[in-house]
C-alpha cells in the first residue's frame, strides 16, 4: 500500500515546544528536542497496529552555519500501518550528546556508531560506541563539512584493533576449551572484507564481534564533492552485483526533488533492467553462498545466466558491471534496437539454469542439513533489527517496497511476493529462487506490453543534455550544454527520502540539496547494513561452519555495507 | 663442474617453465573487481585454460597476488602482511583503477594505489577491467617474467664468463 | 496494512519430507550433473568458454574501452580544447593544455591532452560532454601497464591507439550500425530474437581475432 503522507497527530503529552511539525515533500517531519527522544520513540512504537516498528535509517547532517550545528535524522516506517515519519533532532556542537535508541530499535546500534564516526556525536547509553567505518588511527570526523575530503591517516599494523569478545557472564562456559579466533578480513569465507572475531567454547561460538569498514570508500563525502550527475558512477559501486538498481534509486530521488517526469520509455526500460539486475544479484548471492557450503557446481550454473545478463547490460550501456546507464531524467542512451529480442532470449535461457540448481539443491538432504534452522531469526526480531528485503521475507514478514510503495511500473504488473517462514539460511535461499521467477514474470509482462515510443530522457535543458545534433547546430542548446556540464544540474533546495527495492532490501536515498550544483548531503540507506549488524547475534551458539554458511545467505555486499 | 651447472640450469629452466605456465594466483579481492575476477575463473572465460586455475586463498601457497578492488587505509596493513607472507618469487597484478591509483576515490580512507606499499608488476586499468583485460594483464605478466629471466640468465652468463676469465688470468 | 497480521515471533523451520529424509532427491541432482557432463564431453551441449585471446566474443558497439581522439579529414585533431570533458570527468583524469592556433579563425587546439588510464573509470562522461565529437571510445580493453608513467597516455597515443577500424569503435554519440539494424528491423529483414539467441553467449557470436 502506498505510504500515507497524511500528517500524523502530534502526541500530546509532550511539552508544546518539544516537537514541531514540518511538512516534508515526501513524508511528515517532526523536529524533536533531544530530551524527549527516548520517550517519544517508545510512544511511537507502542501501538501494535500502526506503531513504527522499523527504524529505516539514522544519519547525521552538518550545518556549520546553524546555531545548533548538527542534526540527526531518523527515518521510521510502520510495516503494518504503512506510515512513514522523519524525526530530526538538533544537536549543538559544544554539547554533542543525545540519547541512544538502542533499547527501542536494536538496529540503531551500528547506525549510531556510524554517526559517531562520521560526525563525532555521542550517544548516551550505547554499549560500544567505537568507530565503525574508518580505522583506529583515524582522527577527526570526515563528514563534517570542514573536513578535507582527501585528508588521510595512516594505519599501521600495531594500531589495529584486536577485539576479545567476552561471553556473557551467565553463559554455560566452563572455560575448558576456550579459544579466540580471528576470521578475515582477507578470508575466502568472509567474501573479502569482513572480519569476525569469535570466542569458541569447543566448537561452539560463545561470543563474537564483527568488524567492518575495510571497504569504506567515502561515497557520501565523494558525493558532496561532485555534481549531481557525476554521482551516478559512484552509485554503481554501492551494490556492485546489481548496480543498475542503485542508479535507479538515486536518480529517482533526485528526479522527485527536481519534479521532473521521466518519459515512459525510460521508466519501462528501468523496470525491466532492474528486474534483470535483481535476477543477477540473487544468482550471485545464491551461487556464492552455495560455494561456501561446498556446492561448487551451482556456482557455475548460476553464474552463466549472470554472464548473459551482462551481455544485455553491455548492449545498452557499454559496460558489464558498472553500468551507469541511468541519468537524472531518463537513460544515458536510447535502448539498442535488439533490446526486446535480447530480453526475450534471456527469458528463454535463464529458467533452465535455475531449474538445474533447484534440482540439485532444494531437496538435497546434504544441503538441507547445512541450512535448515541455521542462523534463524523470527520476523518480529528481524524487523526490530531493521531488516528488509528477501532476508526479512524469509522470516515471514510480507514487505516489499515494490508492492507496498510502488514506483515505476510495479503497480501495473501482476506478480507475487514470496514469503517463507523458516527465517533461516534455507528459506533465504528459497525466497531468492522464487524471486528470480517472479522477476522473470514481471519482465515477461512488460515485454508483452511492448516498448513505449518516445524519448528516453526528459526534454528539459536544465536537467538533461540536449541531443547532440541540436547542440551542434543551435547556439542556445550549446549554451545549455555548456552550463549543464560546467555547473551541473541546479537542484532546488529541499530534502527527500526515496526508496526502491534493492536486491537485498529497501535501498533508500536521503538526499539534501541546498540549491547549488552539488548535493549537500546524500545518505544511502544500505539494506545490508542493519542485516549484517545482526550477524553476531545470528552466529552465537552455532558452529564456525554455520557462521560461514549464514554469511553467504545474508547477501552482504561490502560496497553497499560500508559505502 | 660443467656437468653440475648444466644439470642445475636445465632444472632451473624446467622450474621456470613450470612456474610460468601455472601461476597459483592469490585473489585479494575486496570489491567490485573481485566480482569480475569471479567471471575470469568461471566457465565463460575460464582462466584454467592457461593453467592458472589453482586459486589459492593462502598466501603461503601462491606466487601471484591479484589485488582486485579498492584498498582502504584500514585494509592496507592486512594487504602488506599477506604480501609479506607470500614466498619468493612473487608478483603482484593490480586489477582495476582503485588498486592501481585509487581511481575516482580521491578520498580520506582510500589508498591512492597499492604501490604506496607493495611493488606492482602489472597494472590493469579499467573499472572493473573486463575479464579479457585481466587475462591480457596476466599474459603480459607471463611475458614479463620470461623477459626478466632471459635478462637475468644473460647477466649471469656474462658474470660467469667474467669470473672464468679472471680465474684464467690469475 | 491491517490485513497483515503481527510479525511472526518465532521462525518455523522447514520440515523434511520422507523422500528428502531418504536422500532420494540426490539422484535427480546427480542426473543433472551427469547430463551436463555427458553432453559437454561429447560436444553436444553448448560450450560456454571463449578461447580468448584466439577468439573474442562480439562486443557491444557501445563498449566503453580505450579512448580515441578523432581527427578531421585533414588529419588534425577535432578537439578544440574547450575543457568540457575534463569538467565532466568524475575521476578528474583528463589533463588538457590549450594552445592558440596561429590562424585566429581556427579555434583553439590542445597542446597537451593526457588521460591517466589508471584513474579513468570508463564512465563515458567525457564522450557525452564533448560538443565536437572529438573524443569517443573504442572497444579495446586489452590494456596493461608496467609502471604508472606508462599509463598516462598522450594525445598522439590517443589519436591512434592501435590500428582501429570501424568494428573497434565503442561508446560514442551516434551508432550508424544500429541505425542500419533499426532499418532492417522495420523492413522485417532480420529476426532479432533469433539473432540475440545466437549472440547471447554462445559460440556463434565469436570472431577469430
Ligand atoms: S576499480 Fe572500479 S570496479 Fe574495481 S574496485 Fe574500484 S570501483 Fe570497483
Ligand atoms: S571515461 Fe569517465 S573517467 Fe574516463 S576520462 Fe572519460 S569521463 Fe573521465
Ligand atoms: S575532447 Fe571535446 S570536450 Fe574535450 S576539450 Fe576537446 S573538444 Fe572539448
Amino acid at each position: 500500500m502506498p505510504t500515507t503522507t497524511a500528517p500524523l497527530p502530534l502526541p500530546e503529552r509532550f511539552p508544546a515546544d518539544s516537537i514541531q511539525l514540518r511538512e516534508g515533500l515526501d513524508q511528515p517531519t517532526w523536529i524533536v528536542r533531544r530530551e524527549i527522544l527516548v520517550d517519544l520513540a517508545r510512544e511511537l512504537t507502542a501501538d501494535p497496529e500502526t506503531g513504527f516498528d522499523l527504524l529505516l535509517d539514522l544519519c547525521g547532517v552538518d550545518y556549520p552555519d546553524r546555531e545548533e550545528r548538527f542534526e540527526v535524522v531518523y527515518h521510521l516506517a510502520s510495516l503494518r500501518g504503512g506510515g512513514r515519519l522523519r524525526l530530526k533532532v538538533p544537536v549543538p556542537e559544544d554539547d554533542p550528546v543525545l540519547p541512544s535508541l538502542i533499547d527501542v530499535w536494536k538496529g540503531a546500534d551500528w547506525f549510531e556508531r556510524e554517526v559517531y564516526d562520521m560526525f563525532g556525536l555521542h550517544f548516551e547509553g550505547h554499549p560500544n560506541l567505537r568507530r565503525i567505518l574508518t580505522h583506529e588511527a583515524f582522527q577527526g570526523h570526515p563528514l563534517r563539512k570542514d573536513y578535507d575530503p582527501a585528508r588521510r591517516w595512516i594505519l599501521t599494523e600495531d594500531k589495529m584493533y584486536r577485539p576479545q569478545p567476552e561471553p556473557p557472564m551467565d553463559a554455560e562456559d566452563d572455560m575448558f576449551e576456550r579459544m579466540t579466533i580471528n576470521i578475515g578480513p582477507s578470508h575466502p569465507a568472509m567474501h573479502g572484507t569482513f572480519r569476525v572475531v569469535a570466542t569458541l567454547d569447543g566448537e561452539i561460538i560463545s561470543a563474537s564481534e564483527v568488524e567492518i569498514g575495510y571497504l569504506h570508500r567515502c561515497f557520501e563525502k565523494m558525493a558532496e564533492t561532485h555534481t549531481w550527475q557525476q554521482v551516478i558512477p559512484y552509485t554503481d559501486r554501492l551494490n556492485y552485483c546489481s548496480s543498475f538498481i542503485n542508479n535507479v534509486g538515486y536518480c529517482r530521488a533526485v528526479e522527485t526533488l527536481l519534479n521532473v517526469e521521466v518519459p515512459p520509455r525510460a521508466v519501462w526500460a528501468r523496470t525491466i533492467l532492474s528486474e534483470f539486475s535483481r535476477v543477477m544479484d540473487h544468482c550471485v548471492c545464491n551461487g556464492s553462498s552455495l560455494v561456501d557450503s561446498g556446492a561448487l557446481t551451482n556456482f557455475w550454473y548460476l553464474f552463466q545466466p549472470r554472464e548473459e545478463i551482462y551481455g544485455l547490460l553491455e548492449a545498452c550501456s557499454g559496460a558489464r558491471l558498472t553500468v551507469s546507464y541511468c541519468r537524472i531524467g531518463g537513460l544515458a542512451a536510447d535502448l539498442p534496437p535488439d533490446f526486446e529480442a535480447r530480453c526475450r532470449a534471456l527469458l528463454e535461457t535463464i529458467p533452465a539454469f535455475i531449474d538445474d540448481v533447484e534440482k540439485l539443491i532444494v531437496s538435497n538432504r546434504i544441503w538441507l542439513d547445512r541450512a535448515v534452522g541455521i542462523a534463524a531469526i523470527g520476523g518480529e526480531e528481524a524487523v526490530n533489527w531493521g531488516w528488509t528485503g528477501p532476508c526479512l521475507r524469509a522470516s515471514g514478514v510480507d514487505y516489499d517496497v515494490r508492492r507496498d510503495n510502488p514506483y515505476d511500473l510495479y503497480d501495473t504488473v501482476d506478480w507475487d511476493v514470496p514469503v517463507f517462514h523458516g527465517g533461516d539460511v534455507h528459506d533465504r535461499f528459497r525466497v531468492r529462487i522464487s524471486e528470480i521467477r517472479e522477476s522473470l514474470k514481471i519482465i515477461r509482462q512488460l515485454l508483452d506490453r511492448g516498448m513505449p515510443e518516445g524519448p528516453f530522457i526528459v526534454d528539459d535543458p536544465h536537467v538533461a543534455l540536449p541531443p547532440k545534433e541540436v547542440a551542434y547546430n543551435q547556439m542556445e542548446a550549446m549554451i545549455y550544454h555548456f552550463k549543464l556540464i560546467m555547473d551541473g544540474i541546479q537542484v532546488p533546495p529541499g530534502e527527500i527520502y526515496s526508496a526502491v527495492e534493492g536486491a537485498n532490501g529497501e535501498l533508500g536515498f536521503y538526499v539534501l540539496s541546498d540549491g547549488s550544483g552539488k548535493p549537500y548531503r546524500i545518505k544511502v540507506r544500505p539494506p545490508c547494513f542493519p542485516i549484517f549488524s545482526t550477524f553476531s547475534r545470528l552466529i552465537n551458539g552455532g558452529t564456525i561452519s554455520d557462521a560461514v554458511v549464514s554469511l553467504g545467505g545474508l547477501n552482504v555486499i561490502a560496497g553497499e555495507l560500508e559505502r | 663442474m660443467i656437468g653440475e651447472s648444466w644439470v642445475t640450469t636445465t632444472f632451473e629452466k624446467l622450474e621456470e617453465w613450470g612456474r610460468n605456465n601455472s601461476f597459483w594466483p592469490l585473489p585479494f579481492g575486496t570489491a567490485c573487481c573481485a566480482i569480475e575476477f569471479m567471471s575470469v575463473v568461471s566457465s565463460h572465460y575460464d582462466m584454467a585454460r592457461f593453467g592458472y586455475e589453482v586459486v589459492r586463498f593462502s598466501p603461503r601457497q601462491s606466487d601471484v597476488m591479484i589485488v582486485a578492488g579498492t584498498i582502504t587505509d584500514k585494509m592496507a596493513p592486512v594487504m602488506k602482511k599477506i604480501y609479506d607472507q607470500m614466498p619468493d618469487p612473487k608478483w603482484v597484478v593490480s586489477m582495476g583503477a582503485c588498486a592501481c591509483s585509487g581511481g575516482f576515490y580521491r578520498a580520506y580512507h582510500v589508498m591512492q594505489g597499492i604501490d604506496e606499499l607493495i611493488p606492482v608488476d602489472v597494472y590493469v586499468p579499467g573499472c572493473p577491467p573486463s575479464p579479457e583485460g585481466l587475462m591480457y594483464g596476466i599474459l603480459q605478466l607471463k611475458e614479463k617474467i620470461e623477459r626478466d629471466t632471459k635478462k637475468r640468465r644473460k647477466r649471469e652468463k656474462a658474470k660467469r664468463a667474467d669470473d672464468d676469465g679472471s680465474v684464467a688470468a690469475a | 496494512m491491517s490485513s497483515r497480521g503481527a510479525h511472526p515471533r518465532h521462525p518455523a523451520p522447514y520440515r523434511y519430507t520422507i523422500v528428502e529424509r531418504l536422500y532420494l532427491p540426490l539422484l535427480s541432482g546427480l542426473w543433472v550433473t551427469l547430463r551436463h557432463f555427458v553432453r559437454n564431453f561429447f560436444g553436444r551441449g553448448k560450450t560456454y568458454t571463449i578461447n580468448y585471446p584466439e577468439e573474442r566474443r562480439l562486443y557491444s558497439p557501445r563498449y566503453r574501452g580505450h579512448h580515441i581522439l578523432t581527427t578531421r579529414p585533414d588529419g588534425s585533431l577535432r578537439c578544440v580544447a574547450c575543457f568540457l570533458c575534463a569538467a565532466a570527468c568524475p575521476a578528474e583524469c583528463i589533463h588538457i593544455e590549450a594552445g592558440e592556433h596561429p590562424d585566429l579563425n581556427i579555434e583553439k587546439y590542445p597542446l597537451l591532452y593526457n588521460i591517466d588510464m589508471l584513474r579513468c573509470v570508463f564512465c563515458g562522461y567525457c564522450v557525452d560532454a564533448c560538443p565536437e565529437e572529438a573524443i569517443i571510445m573504442s572497444n579495446n580493453h586489452d590494456m596493461a601497464y608496467f609502471n604508472r608513467g606508462q599509463s598516462v597516455v598522450t594525445k598522439d597515443e590517443l589519436q591512434k591507439p592501435y590500428a582501429y577500424d570501424e568494428s573497434r569503435l565503442g561508446y560514442r554519440p551516434h551508432y550508424p550500425e544500429e541505425q542500419a539494424q533499426h532499418a532492417a528491423l522495420r523492413h522485417g529483414l532480420v529476426d532479432l530474437v533469433e539473432e540475440a539467441r545466437r549472440q547471447g553467449a554462445d559460440s556463434a557470436s565469436r570472431t577469430a581475432s
